[in-house]
């Protein structure tokens, strides 16, 4: 659905972006991540057909970028990272613009108007100014204005940025339908967890080249990023440290009010045998869980180039 | 109008805004003060008496007025048309949407002349009042305001050209008010002086010829020949080559900006000096 081949741009000196290779299956939320300046936007925005590139080139349901621009707008729906609203405008006349824009008839305009407001949740704010609703629900809408022409591509630049905890999680909650409707979603972030939570790939992006693609569960075995173990169970605390401090994975551990939290460096395993070395002890467990890895390591670990690039 | 979704948005907002009553109830009182102003005064008090020289005269001053306050009012609606939209970051979305960016450019343009052809329209029951003195007949006002209408399209055009061009206000205001000084003053200005010099000095020729030029291409004097106050001895129309003249300009700056906007296939073989002005 999307591929991109040794896709370019460069600005004077500066490579922001670098022979990117990539390609997006279709029916797959593929997150880009990468740190500022890594060509996340000037990526997106070559995708987008606003940007020109350099060199190479990158297909979008078939079309070239370059040659066949306005056959690629026609099936991509694109949220820049920073935009704006028309002023003096409703929210329901903001989404009839761009169903005008992209010649959606009438009728299936007002319909898709009423099912996409209702999607994102924002029925009760069709006849609000679109510069008078909060920044939460500005990218919600953003979001409904991308679907409105139905397009099999949807290309989203930082979809979250910017946005308190609640909005936060309702555009969350947004990102994780768009994937249930079977779209073709390409977005990016810097913050790591939250593309994790819904991204079927993610690609690390670095100074303007792929340098891993994978999905989140790959990406943590291939990085080898610790794991977070939960553990309760009754013994005394010398005898936890003793057990623990006897395993060579164990990077560190912490006791809470309710259990241990333990830094494992190992594999499942060395986890297994964990496991014995702590029932052999005489340690009476109640729980042995992993807990979700900070998925933040792995991408500070990625962009420290410490580990081996999986370039596709 | 409804083959173009950005015309409608933008009459919408316009006049959605408190700004578009407001002007249009100043523009107006200010001209109907203005119109029963130099009445009185050509009449000299005597407005029950009928004088058509000096009805005439009222007519042309007051269409001259109209076409100079409506064009330096131009620029300030169209002048942020397309940068406007960079600075707020709406353009992006729009670029990246299936609208031509003909479109694009003709709804900034019709919606920006929208609101000063209405201040026109409006204005227009004044001109009723000065044919109760004879002088002036409706084909002339007809022409007038035609020519009028003409005038301000143009330099919406142009400014929204400049805004597209630059994507920056500032850039884009200071231009649109140079065209608009060029078009008013220097054209009229140095066409005039070089006319003054051509009767009094031997380099006659030269400064008359010039003067010619630069007179066809100043509106206040192509009205001014529409209307019979001056004659010309050119064998094609003033306003003619006026609206040609400037038709080629517009022509040419329609194109650089849209290329600007949005290039099209094949961009790499044909220009590369705008290599890091991405828009976004």
């Amino acid at each position: 659905m999307i591929r991109t081949q040794n896709l370019s741009k460069r600005y004077g000196r500066v490579m922001a972006v670098d022979r990117l290779n990539l390609t997006v299956r279709t029916g797959t939320l593929f997150g880009l991540v990468g740190e500022n300046g890594a060509g996340k936007t000037t990526t997106l925005g070559m995708l987008a057909t606003l940007i020109r590139p350099s060199s190479g080139r990158a297909l979008i349901c078939g079309f070239d970028v370059t040659e066949q621009s306005r056959e690629v707008r026609r099936c991509i729906g694109y949220m820049p990272d920073r935009f704006g609203v028309f002023d003096d405008i409703t929210a329901e006349e903001y989404l009839q613009f761009y169903a005008d824009c992209y010649h959606v008839p009438r009728p299936v305009a007002r319909r898709r108007i009423d099912e996409w407001l209702a999607w994102v949740d924002l029925t009760e704010k069709r006849r609000a100014y679109v510069n008078a609703l909060s920044r939460g629900m500005q990218q919600r809408l953003e979001i409904a204005r991308c679907l409105m022409h139905d397009p099999a591509v949807l290309i989203l630049d930082e979809p979250a940025s910017g946005l308190d905890p609640r909005s936060r999680l309702e555009m969350r909650s947004v990102l994780q339908r768009l994937r249930d409707l079977g779209k073709t979603v390409l977005m990016s972030s810097h913050i790591l967890h939250e593309l994790a939570e819904v991204a079927d790939e993610i690609g690390i992006l670095r100074t303007g080249s792929i340098s891993m693609v994978a999905s989140v569960s790959v990406l943590r075995e291939q990085t080898g990023a610790h794991r977070r173990l939960w553990l309760v169970g009754e013994a005394s605390r010398d005898r936890w440290h003793q057990a623990l401090r006897s395993d060579p994975h164990v990077v560190d551990y912490t006791f809470e009010p309710d259990g241990i939290t333990v830094i494992y460096a190992g594999t499942l395993e060395q986890q297994a045998e964990l496991m014995e070395r702590l029932v052999k002890a005489q340690i009476r467990l109640y729980q042995f869980a992993e807990r979700p890895t900070d998925i933040e390591q792995v991408f500070l670990r990625l962009t420290e180039g410490q580990v081996q690039h999986h370039g596709r | 109008m409804a083959g173009n979704p950005l015309l409608l948005k933008e009459l919408r907002q316009r006049m959605r805004t408190r700004r578009a009553p407001w002007l249009v109830t100043a523009y107006l009182l200010a001209m109907a003060a203005l119109t029963f102003g130099l009445l009185y005064e050509s009449m000299q008090g005597q407005l029950l008496m009928l004088q058509p020289m000096r009805g005439e005269q009222v007519f042309v001053i007051l269409s001259m007025l109209q076409l100079t306050v409506v064009l330096f009012l131009t620029p300030a609606f169209a002048a942020g048309a397309v940068s406007g939209e960079r600075e707020r970051q709406t353009l992006p979305v729009l670029l990246t949407t299936p609208l031509r960016v003909v479109d694009l450019l003709v709804g900034k343009v019709l919606s920006c002349s929208a609101l000063l052809i209405l201040l026109m329209v409006v204005a227009m029951p004044l001109y009723s009042v000065v044919f109760l003195f004879g002088g002036a007949v409706p084909q002339e006002a007809l022409s007038m305001f035609v020519f009028q209408v003409f005038n301000v399209i143009w330099v919406a055009a142009v400014s929204v050209m400049w805004s597209a061009l630059t994507l920056r206000s500032g850039w884009s205001t200071v231009l649109s008010y140079a065209t608009v000084a060029w078009l008013l003053v220097i054209t009229g200005v140095v066409g005039m002086g070089l006319q003054w010099f051509g009767q009094h000095y031997p380099i006659d020729w030269f400064a008359e010829r010039w003067s010619d030029v630069l007179l066809h291409l100043n509106p206040l004097w192509v009205m001014a020949t529409l209307e019979n106050v001056v004659r010309t001895s050119s064998p094609v129309p003033p306003w003619l080559t006026y609206c040609a003249v400037y038709m080629v300009l517009l022509i040419v700056l329609s194109a650089a900006a849209a290329w600007r906007l949005r290039p099209g296939p094949g961009w790499r073989r044909r220009v590369r000096w705008a290599r890091h002005t991405d828009i976004g």
